[in-house]
């Protein structure tokens, strides 16, 4: 893995340290050499497709499987063997898993009474959370009384009453529709600042993991292909897979001509050289992947060098995307935001130049 | 339903419905009716009257009998019910593992085994163990009777325990419940009703089985079904038809009550 935001990390930040973790369900690899380490207070993203092992990640981070090698530290101890009864994690489930028969004030206050809490600190800790979730007043409906909204919240409550060291969020948010989810994105936010308890969050959805995170782990076919910020994560892709999986991307191939240290000359299969990104040595003549997002690349003047076809205009109200072709037959699709000035657009079928910003544009590893 | 299709119009639904209806609850209703003859025969009314009921009533043999056979379902479905849910418990909450599918067979099966051999079997084993033990109490009618409830009691809670989600107890876990704290505040609460449907079972099984009850039973032992075979074979008055009512009542305010439970644990 690729770790370019831990560098000189002191150990006293980390709170779950995972080394070389892997997960076997038979003779299947569901993960396989996972080093991570996940900070005091962050929000951290576990990104992937569905299969990609992220849940089996949160799952021993639970206490539901126990890894096949490897260690899970908590605060520098060993909990890997530990039953999710005996670790200070607390798991907000995708479909809540609330108890039916209990009322919301009594799902909410359930760990403490299993911790043997004192009735009084129960309530008192029950009405805060209520608060924080902002269902107050509601602790005695039963939980099948309430929305799914508001069931999501019960969950959180749940799971945030005992304190845990570090919470566990599984897709909770894909059950709901599209605006309470943005709603509630925000308001995990807000809570996690809050409590300041350590957030591990698993999603599939790219942009939900941009919106929330302070950190996100991408991982693809049981591996970690990156970990970064999301700028880093969005705007310095390491890979292929995560250029590709995070937001739109254009790849287009080139071969190289030369390096200058970190910037690439690469001469595109039309025949125009353009400049790029490359942090990593490349031998010129190999052929390498570039990747550039929709709103890196503009339109420009005829004289520019790369010219592009326009196939198709799609007007989106806050901007419009060209989908272009390359001389070399390469698809490539720009991003330009509308202006009010009300100035006419390139249409359908006409050619125009194309300029890709330097900076913004990167050779991929493969 | 799809439209067009409905088969209360197909000719002669009605009549066969009605048909089954009354070859499912004429005879109980005659039997109903005459409980409540003035005269001694059942077969020609002869006025309305509760002298049965309350010759019934008077009747030691009978009362003796009633309680009886109460000591032993209560006794007997409530055993097979605490046996039942440990062996749904153990089916249900556990991995699948090769021989767990033939092990709940196993709980299954003897629904199927006629109940004569059931009886014969059990008529040998506890004759043995009267003689060894000297023993000739209620015990060999509870632990007969409890032997058949089993798979009753364990179908309903099975039924209920596979239909739970196993996340609730994930769920539990999770919240530093040990084992037994999420067996107690979530899984056994969750499974009540099923618990209750099996016992219920159970309990309305052990109250009018015939069969293994004369085979077991030591002398003097008559449960109510067994007490009024004997009077069946003597002078066949309407005492029996109001017993018979008051045991249909009894079994139908259980119904009533079961209804009530399981409704009011679905909402």
């Amino acid at each position: 893995m690729r770790d370019s935001s831990d560098m000189g990390e002191s150990k006293v930040l980390s709170a779950v340290t995972l080394a070389g973790v892997a997960k076997f369900f038979g003779t299947f690899k569901a993960i396989e050499g996972i080093d991570l380490t996940i900070r005091q207070n962050e929000f951290f993203t576990l990104l992937g497709p569905s299969g990609c092992g992220k849940t089996t990640i949160l799952r021993m981070l639970a206490g539901f499987e126990t890894p096949s090698s490897g260690e899970i530290l908590l605060d520098g101890r060993d909990i890997s063997r530990l039953g999710p009864n005996q670790r200070p994690v607390n798991t907000v489930f995708q479909n809540y898993a609330l108890f039916p028969h209990l009322s919301v004030a009594q799902n909410i206050g359930f760990a403490l009474k299993m911790l043997g809490r004192p009735r009084p600190e129960i309530r008192d800790t029950v009405e805060d959370m209520l608060a924080l979730v902002q269902l107050s007043g509601r602790g005695d409906q039963l939980v099948t009384q309430l929305s799914g909204g508001q069931q999501q919240r019960v969950a959180l409550a749940r799971a945030l009453a005992p304190r845990p060291k570090v919470l566990l969020l599984d897709e909770p948010l894909s059950a709901l529709d599209q605006k309470l989810r943005k709603t509630m994105q925000i308001e995990l936010k807000r809570m996690q600042r809050e409590t300041g308890i350590t957030f591990v969050f698993v999603t599939h959805d790219q942009e939900e993991a941009l919106t929330m995170s302070d950190r996100i782990a991408v991982l693809s076919n049981g591996a970690l292909r990156q970990v970064g910020s999301p700028h880093e994560i969005y705007n310095h892709p390491v890979d292929r897979f995560v250029a590709d999986f995070i937001g739109e991307t254009n790849l287009l191939t080139g071969k190289v001509i030369r390096q200058d240290g970190d910037c690439a000359h690469v001469v595109l299969p039309g025949g125009v050289t353009i400049e790029a990104q490359c942090p990593h040595a490349v031998s010129a003549g190999s052929e390498v992947t570039l990747a550039v997002r929709p709103e890196h690349c503009t339109l420009a003047g005829p004289e520019a060098p790369l010219s592009g076809f326009i196939e198709q205009v799609v007007y989106f109200g806050t901007d419009t995307h060209f989908h272009l072709r390359l001389p070399g037959g390469a698809p490539l699709v720009l991003r330009r935001q509308n202006a009010a000035d009300g100035r006419a657009l390139p249409q359908q079928g006409e050619t125009v130049g194309v300029a890709l910003a330097p900076s913004a544009t990167r050779v991929l590893r493969d | 339903m799809r439209k067009g299709f409905d088969t209360r119009s197909l000719p002669g639904f009605g009549i066969m419905a009605l048909l089954c209806f009354a070859a499912l609850y004429l005879p109980i209703a005659v039997l109903v009716v005459f409980a409540f003859n003035a005269g001694d025969s059942i077969a020609v009314m002869q006025g309305l009257s509760l002298r049965w009921f309350v010759a019934a009533a008077q009747n030691e043999q009978v009362i003796d009998a009633s309680i009886r056979s109460l000591q032993v379902a209560v006794a007997a479905a409530g055993l097979a019910t605490f046996v039942a849910t440990l062996a749904a418990v153990a089916t249900t909450r556990t991995h699948r593992y090769r021989g767990r599918d033939a092990k709940i067979m196993l709980f299954t099966v003897p629904l199927m085994v006629p109940e004569i051999v059931t009886a014969v079997a059990l008529l040998i084993l506890v004759s043995k163990l009267k003689v060894w033990t000297g023993y000739t109490g209620l015990g060999y009618l509870i632990l007969s009777h409890a032997a058949f409830c089993v798979p009753f009691a364990y179908m309903p809670i099975r039924a209920r325990l596979s239909g739970m989600d196993t996340t609730l107890e994930a769920a539990a876990a999770d919240l530093y419940a040990s084992r037994w704290q999420a067996f107690a505040h979530v899984t056994l609460p969750l499974l009540l009703p099923g618990i209750i449907a099996g016992f219920m079972l159970g309990f309305v099984i052990s109250l009018d089985d015939v069969v293994i009850t004369e085979f077991v039973k030591s002398a003097g032992q008559d449960t109510l079904p067994t007490y009024m075979l004997g009077q069946l074979r003597r002078n066949i008055t309407p005492e029996i038809n109001a017993i018979s009512t008051a045991f249909l009542m009894l079994s139908i305010v259980l119904i009533v009550l079961f209804y009530l439970l399981s409704n009011r644990k679905k909402t």
